[in-house]
């Protein structure tokens, strides 16, 4: 939904009276300011307005802000019209002429809308950031300065913006696409912002919903944008795919869920009820359209079969009235209406006769061509009524209905010219290849969405780089700026991990015989948790009652009574599950002097000798790596899982690891703890073995991943889970700490040693 | 020792789903150990009071808990005024009167207390009773059932693999829908029509197993649901109460189920 305003609507141009040389005109808007202004600042204004004059930015500049900024002494005050000046100013420096002219305009338009000095400070203050960040989006942003403000508040508004910055990186091309609304995210956050209920808020109960009535579970994603307007946009399933509207405006709070709710259980009625597709053959547009309706109305009939409270939920979108116009458009959403609804009476005799049709008792209902029958028969009447059918503007209603695209064979149509009747079909047509365009490289976001929809598809590749296996998980991450979770923000994909040679461990074992040994020594005093009834104790909670009868009898007989009669609870056995989370950013491939090897040389050292370690005890352990590569593509590769042994795979894998990419440690953290936390034991660890401060290459704020980290850490906590990190990065206390908390960090300074330390470490971290 | 408290009297209410009674009938001949597998309340405790009724033998019900130890199965001696007593615990009741022994959850009862029954389930028939120094024979109408639910051990918990090997094994599950209908308008003296709505009901929530739930409602919770509708309460609330809030504390996965059964009514 680009806002179709351009700069020239802004463009400053003579008023009448004014002079038409630019110098003259200048002073004569100066002149003019006089009046808006009290006495005592004027003076300050004036020599803003010179001084924008003398920088250099050229002549429409000073005078767009000597025309635009006095309008803000009446809205705000008088300072905010001369503090504009600096912000015109840092425009003109930071981004170009064009942006720093319209500023003055936009914010005219943006002190209309706030009202407040607050809010408008908090809006100057973003549009500064924005300046600073993303200098190329600036003039997108004022342009639709109208349009953002009247729906989002400077906050809402800010939240946006970093929303734009946070998933574009350093993209200046997307990051325009972003603020100029082209790129689908925008809408979906500025959706967000607005309070709207996207489906990204209802994604996961809406599919457990769907599982839970059909078992069904379709991919989901958004439905990609194009030129339709919003409100027009009707979900569409094509091959089994279902696309979602990211919004349905004007729906709200509950409505907007019900709205997505009944979309998806009219979806998941056609997945089990409409099960095959009907041939286009030589039907008219309008015969399509009623056949299509028919349908809905069908699988909707045998989904209220099983499910009678699925029309609580479907009726309330029916709200034709049966004294309308006979147009068209509206004839059909009667005869919808008439079909599931049974209060619902139209004396109109076309729908009557489509009403009859549809509940002749003779009808086979589980037979999809009585759809056909019956909608090319309606089809036929209109046809005889002559009432106008354009099938280029149909739309299907009510709204939670999908465009029933799905339902039709299109053959090779491709390879025909119709003539005459292919409107319907031709719009329909459009619109399907306008769906599949947006898959193509310039819409490379919607490109990367498919990549979560990889619990269902795995993509195959023969590049060996893009192994993955079938899993993609969207996760959410935190925002300190804004203090909020951005739902399904970021990616984890799972990738096979390379073989190496399982030998290598085994010779690391070897090795460090000495080690082993005193691991192994370490691991029999070494015990934790469940806590354990001990009998025969001389001090104790309660009395162990064999114990006391052997006293007594002691006694009876003339010995001298053991004294040791209580029982008491102690934790002992060892029940812990542990997951080690491997960082191999690229810099673990720097060389450790001492060592005279790679940092992950000796983490996976460590790896080895803990794992050693942890199999010998019996505690379930998992070890995962991880590096990233951008919010979308966030690498996971499971080394071991909890439920398959320590094997000789296992070993190849690890010895396989190779250093490469970024250190996105928050959302591989959520995918980590994702496993561990189905772990039903006692005590649950997170082992992170990290070597740097959190980046990627979308990031430039580096506090944003550290925070993010932060946030996964607490939450957890909550959940019983522990968490500890080995640094390897002697520097690494300062946002490791903040990470993890300070006594859940171990920096491990002489990186040699960390094969060492790592082992130690654990038992002393589980004893 | 009378064991006629253990004699299960009236005829307990069982629907069979197969031919499990049959089944357990031609073990019990054989006084085969058994094995009743199967998720939770769906039936199995019920069952093996059943088939106690229909055979005529009293049953003795330990449940088994992690605290168990082996002398809370077998006895211990106790004190009185002149000296020590011998009181057989249940499992040594049972196999000393001619008892079916039922070991409700087997898994939770700590590995080395379970090993005790090793010597009564194979062809010896035995339990030795070391503390008073017997060798009991077991009686011939005596059995050894327990059970087992798969669904939610840990890895921790299972039984060993030497227990499990001296056990026949009878899997249940869920009855089939119209089974089921009866069995809870029979328990709860509901309509059929509600029972089997309660049942399609209970359908959306055992979808759900595995993606989010670790068990679907139990024929146990529906006939609870049920109970609550005969006194008077909605059909809405009576799933909320009985079916929704007890399984899961996940906002989603309660909305999503509340939505599925208010498809169902």
């Amino acid at each position: 939904m680009a806002a179709s305003t351009t700069r020239g609507k802004y463009a400053t141009s003579p008023h009448r009276n004014e002079p038409a040389d630019p110098d003259k005109r200048l002073v004569f808007l100066i002149k003019e300011g006089k009046s808006f202004f009290p006495k005592e600042y004027y003076p300050y204004w004036e020599r803003a307005c010179n001084k924008l004059s003398h920088a250099g930015y050229g002549a429409l500049i000073p005078l767009s802000y000597a025309r635009h900024s006095p309008k803000l002494v009446k809205i705000l005050n008088p300072e905010t019209a001369i503090n504009l000046a600096a912000t015109v100013s840092l425009a003109a420096i930071k981004v170009n002429r064009a942006a720093a002219e319209l500023l003055s305009k936009a914010a005219v338009i943006a002190a209309h809308e706030l009202k407040s000095e607050q809010a408008f400070t908090a809006w100057i203050t973003t549009i500064e950031e924005l300046i600073h960040y993303a200098p190329e989006s600036v003039l997108a942003v004022l342009e639709r300065t109208q349009k953002v403000l009247t729906t989002l508040t400077p906050e809402q508004f800010r939240s946006w913006v970093l929303a734009g910055l946070r998933s574009t990186g350093d993209d200046t091309l997307r990051q325009i696409q972003y603020f100029s609304f082209t790129d689908p995210e925008s809408e979906k956050w500025f959706r967000h912002e607005a309070g709207d209920v996207v489906f990204t808020d209802l994604d996961r109960r809406l599919k457990l919903y769907l599982i839970s009535l059909w078992n069904l579970r379709p991919p989901i994603r958004d439905l990609p944008t194009s030129t339709s307007p919003l409100s027009l946009r009707r979900i569409s399933i094509s091959n089994g795919v279902v696309q979602m509207p990211e919004v349905f405006p004007g729906f709200h709070d509950q409505q907007a869920e019900n709205i997505f709710r009944a979309g998806l259980a009219h979806v998941g009625a056609h997945l089990v009820y409409s099960t095959k597709r009907f041939p286009l053959g030589e039907l008219k547009p309008i015969q399509v359209a009623l056949v299509s309706l028919i349908e809905d109305a069908r699988v909707e009939y045998l989904a209220m079969q099983t499910f009678p409270g699925l029309r609580k939920l479907w009726l309330p979108f029916h709200v034709a009235k049966s004294n309308g116009p006979k147009l068209v458009p509206l004839l059909l959403a009667r005869l919808s209406r008439t079909l599931i609804d049974e209060n619902y009476k139209d004396r109109d005799g076309w729908i009557q006769k489509g009403h009859d049709m549809f509940f002749d008792p003779q009808n086979n209902m589980t037979d999809p061509a009585i759809s056909r029958r019956i909608g090319v028969l309606l089809g036929n009447d209109l046809g005889q009524l002559r009432a106008q059918f354009n099938a280029k503007t149909y739309i299907v209603e009510p709204p939670y209905r999908d465009d029933n695209m799905g339902l039709w064979d299109f053959g090779d149509y491709q390879g025909q010219e119709q003539d005459n009747q292919g409107i319907f079909i031709e719009a329909m047509r459009m619109e399907r290849e306008e769906n599949q365009d947006s898959t193509s490289p310039d819409q490379d976001r919607q490109g990367e969405d498919e990549q979560s929809e990889q619990q269902y598809h795995a993509r195959e590749s023969t590049d060996p780089e893009h192994r993955e296996s079938n899993v993609a998980v969207r996760y959410p991450e935190y925002d300190y700026l804004t203090s909020t979770e951005r739902p399904n923000w970021s990616c984890v994909v799972e990738y096979n991990p390379d073989f190496g040679d399982a030998h290598k461990i085994d010779r690391i074992l070897e090795t460090h015989t000495d080690l082993v040994n005193r691991i192994t020594n370490l691991i029999r005093s070494a015990k934790v948790s469940l806590p354990e009834r001990l009998r025969h104790q001389s001090l104790g909670e309660s009395l162990d009652l064999d114990a006391c009868i052997d006293a007594i009898i002691s006694r009876r007989m003339g010995h001298v009574p053991d004294p040791r009669i209580y029982s008491t609870t102690e934790r002992k056995h060892r029940d812990l599950s542990v997951l080690v989370l491997l960082d191999i950013s690229h810099s673990t491939n720097d060389r450790v002097l001492k060592a005279g090897t790679s940092v992950l040389e000796l983490e996976i050292q460590a790896t080895a000798l803990l794992a050693y370690a942890m199999s010998e005890l019996d505690d379930p352990f998992a070890i995962s790596a991880f590096c990233s590569d951008g919010k979308e593509d966030v690498h996971y590769y499971r080394i071991k899982d909890f439920d398959v042994a320590y094997d000789s795979t296992a070993r190849a894998y690890l010895a396989g690891l190779q250093g490469k990419l970024s250190t996105r440690i928050g959302v591989a953290m959520r995918h980590a703890l994702s496993d561990l936390i189905t772990q039903r034991t006692h005590r649950r660890l997170l082992l992170v073995i990290s070597d740097g401060e959190p980046s990627d290459i979308d990031v430039k704020d580096k506090k944003y991943l550290v925070e993010d980290a932060c946030k996964v850490v607490r939450s957890v906590s909550r959940l019983g889970i522990d968490t500890f990190c080995v640094g390897l990065d002697s520097g690494g206390d300062n946002y490791l700490n903040k990470i993890f908390g300070r006594r859940n960090v171990a920096v491990i300074d002489n990186l040699d040693r960390l094969p060492e330390r790592l082992p130690m470490l654990y038992l002393r971290l589980t004893a | 020792m009378n064991l006629d408290s253990y004699l299960i009297t009236e005829e307990p209410y069982y629907s069979p789903t197969h031919n499990e009674v049959q089944l357990f009938e031609a073990a019990y001949a054989t006084r085969m150990p058994m094995m009743l597998k199967g998720p939770t309340g769906c039936g199995k405790t019920r069952f093996i009071e059943y088939v106690a009724w229909q055979l005529k033998k009293p049953l003795i019900t330990v449940s088994c808990h992690e605290d168990m130890t082996a002398s809370d199965l077998v006895g211990r001696y106790l004190l009185d005024a002149e000296g020590t007593v011998w009181h057989d615990g249940p499992l040594t009741l049972a196999v000393r009167h001619g008892a079916i022994c039922y070991l409700d959850e087997i898994v939770e009862a700590r590995q080395d207390t379970s090993v005790v029954i090793h010597s009564l389930t194979d062809d010896r028939r035995i339990l030795s009773i070391e503390k008073k120094n017997e060798v009991l024979k077991a009686h011939k109408d005596f059995q050894i059932v327990i059970s087992y639910n798969p669904g939610y051990q840990s890895v921790l918990k299972d039984l060993k693999e030497s227990t499990k090997q001296r056990f026949g094994a009878i899997d249940f599950d869920y009855p089939k829908p119209e089974d089921e209908a009866k069995i809870i308008a029979h328990e709860s003296g509901i309509d059929n029509k509600t029972a089997s709505k309660l049942v399609t009901i209970s359908e959306r929530s055992r979808n759900l197993k595995g993606h989010g739930l670790d068990e679907g409602a139990s024929t146990r919770m529906l006939i609870y649901a049920a109970q609550l509708i005969a006194q008077g309460v909605s059909l809405e609330e009576a799933c909320e109460v009985a079916l929704v809030l007890p399984i899961t504390d996940d906002h989603d996965i309660r909305n999503a189920l509340s939505s599925a059964i208010s498809a169902c009514t």
